[in-house]
């Protein structure tokens, strides 16, 4: 049973607006519901009214924009796995929001509200992180975009101010002849552990650009710019044979912190077992290949 | 949670110890806290702490008694409170030790406590970084107090 | 359509297995308790009640939700199908069928759930292979069958369907 609360439907931003500045904290915005409901579930939080945003129009769509995708805040889990545009485009999204939590989540579960929610556990920051994410706030003060490395702070933390909305993320498809994966980690219901990596191959075999971003082991999901840095240059099979050394590095770098999924150093020590595959995967995709390997509790997008 | 720090803070150890007793000041001094009473000089007082963890919002009365004072020295307390609404417990022990540094002095804080209650599902990892947020910006606060 | 006026209650007219039904629910009711409770629908299960084991599954315009973690008022407007409406009077889904053939139940507690998710996979891919059950239903536990039985049945299901085209 949840507690009573009241129920608005705002059609436009301006109205959202307007609610948010009646009611500031006593109010939650509400999409999905699929973290919301819970927290009101278990009493964490209380609230006097939910603002739903589902009728604002526009919110969910998901479309391209000069070279870029944007996906509305409202837009579910299940818009993006099916989005033509986005298999396209930003493939490995797609195919990540494939396997966020189950069917039902993924059915009822928007974008916004999973990255303005910032549970650690979860995939879909990372793999935006990797898409070199910008997230587009609006407040009646205006509107503003901020990089998802600035926009999540740490656990359950955003830099969405309370007058604010969520109202799409931005992302930079990947280049042609780009290879990457993802790979997801866990035995429980929210991931232990999520690897994104890609790496765009120039036309002389050589790796020109690479994103490599670690999530769920510490209170946010992090670029590892440095480890990065180290891929530059490196053909498919110098790749390959780098795995191990890129993956002590990613291991040195990453922030874990300690919770019920795992000490510090078991993370610390997964993210070097788990960015040494991406990279094994990751190679032999830029090769031409496909490894085909299966790792125990683990999903290869 | 177990936080320690080293907080080097301009004020001889006498005029430290006189802060650390100015309950208003300090109360200001500690994120979160504010209406800071004395309900028996030296031994008791009572505060309202609000914390904030994304969306999760704590608010609870502590309850502070001093179970160890040393003049100039060393000082221990004990804060505990509930917060009804969403059952969470707080129960923590705070030992302050003064350290002569030339004019000068440096605190030695260290706290440590638990969590109970539905607050504890954050995890203790969490509950650990916010527990070290609040002793750095107390530290911070501090110093400012001492300054100023 | 809704009725927002008084916003913590709100008139929702939807179907339930092919019925018409009209209810003036508040706003904070979840789906699960007015199936259950003023409908009189017991097949979907509270378990976990957070929307992890899936023994509340029912459908809703053909999308599976959690009803335990959803609220009735997301219903106004939709058809919803629980596992009272699949089969009809004495004759059972081929699903149901299916799934007394090969062994998939045994408490029965998962099943209503498993049902549905199954007959929200069909629908959307008739002859589904074991991979694709098995992800399509991870979202539902189960602590008695070991799941096998369950995705034969499934499985099952698929093939004639296949066999049509």
């Amino acid at each position: 049973m949840l507690r009573p609360f009241a129920l608005y439907r705002p059609t436009t931003l301006p109205e959202l607006g307007d609610l948010l500045a009646e009611h500031g904290s006593d109010a939650a915005i509400y999409a999905g519901g699929t973290e919301l409901l819970l927290l009101l579930k278990e009493g964490m939080i209380r609230v006097r009214c939910l603002i739903d945003v589902k009728r604002v129009a526009g919110l969910d769509a998901i479309a391209s924009d000069d070279g870029a995708i944007t996906i509305g805040a409202t837009a579910r889990h299940r818009a993006v796995e099916r989005s033509v545009l986005l298999r396209e485009r930003c493939p490995l999204l797609a195919g990540v929001a494939a396997h966020v939590a189950n069917v039902r989540v993924r059915h009822v579960g928007t974008v916004g509200g999973n990255l303005a929610f910032a549970d650690p556990h979860s995939d879909l920051a990372t793999i935006c992180l990797a898409y070199d994410g910008v997230v587009s706030l609006w407040s009646y003060a205006g509107e503003r975009q901020v990089p998802l490395t600035e926009f999540v702070l740490g656990a359950y933390e955003t830099a969405r101010r309370e007058d604010e909305i969520m109202t799409s993320v931005r992302l930079r498809p990947w280049p042609r002849g780009t290879a990457g994966a993802y790979l997801k980690f866990g035995v429980y219901e929210r991931p232990t552990l999520g690897v994104a990596l890609a790496v765009t191959m120039s036309s002389a075999g050589q790796v020109s650009e690479a994103r490599l971003a670690v999530g769920c082991v510490g209170p946010r999901p992090l670029r590892l710019p440095d480890v990065e840095q180290e891929m530059i240059g490196a053909t498919a099979e110098d790749l390959g044979d780098a795995a191990k050394p890129l993956a002590d590095a990613a291991a040195e770098a990453a922030e874990t912190l300690a919770d019920l999924h795992g000490s510090a150093d078991y993370k610390r020590e997964m993210t070097r077992v788990f960015v040494r595959r991406a990279v094994a995967v990751v190679a032999a995709r830029a090769a031409g290949r496909d490894l085909h390997e299966r790792y125990p509790h683990t999903v290869v997008v | 949670m177990n936080v320690r720090r080293a907080l080097p803070v301009a004020l001889p150890p006498a005029a430290l110890w006189k802060l650390l007793w100015d309950v208003p000041r300090i109360v200001g001094c500690v994120p979160g806290c504010v209406e800071a009473r004395e309900v028996e000089p030296h031994r008791r007082y009572t505060a309202q702490m609000s914390q904030r963890v994304g969306p999760i919002s704590l608010s609870l009365p502590l309850d502070v008694s001093v179970t160890g004072a040393e003049p100039d020295c060393r000082l221990a307390l004990l804060a505990r409170g509930r917060d009804p609404v969403i059952g969470a417990e707080i129960a923590m022990q705070v030992i302050l030790v003064i350290e002569a540094q030339g004019e000068a002095s440096v605190l030695h804080v260290e706290a440590e406590g638990r969590v109970l209650g539905k607050l504890g599902a954050l995890g203790h990892g969490i509950i650990q970084r916010k527990a070290e947020e609040a002793v750095d910006e107390f530290g911070a606060r501090l110093q400012r107090a001492a300054a100023g | 359509m809704s009725d927002t006026r008084t916003p913590s209650s709100c008139s929702l007219a939807f179907t339930v297995n092919g019925r018409a039904v009209t209810l003036e629910v508040p706003a904070h009711v979840l789906l699960l308790d007015v199936l259950r409770e003023r409908l009189g629908l017991k097949g979907a299960k509270r378990s976990c009640d957070m929307q992890v084991c899936g023994a509340c599954t029912v459908l809703v315009d053909g999308s599976p939700v959690s009803s335990c973690t959803y609220l009735a008022v997301e219903a106004d407007g939709a058809d919803i199908l629980t596992v009272e409406g699949l089969g009809h009077g004495d004759t059972l889904d081929p699903l149901q069928e299916a799934f007394i053939e090969h062994g998939a139940v045994q408490c029965g507690f998962c099943t209503s759930g498993m049902l549905m998710s199954a007959r929200a996979l069909l629908a959307e891919d008739p002859a589904p292979t074991r991979e694709r059950v098995a992800h399509y239903l991870r979202g539902n536990l189960c602590r008695c069958t070991g799941y096998t039985k369950v995705i034969d049945a499934i499985v099952a299901c698929g093939r004639p369907q296949e066999a049509r085209t």
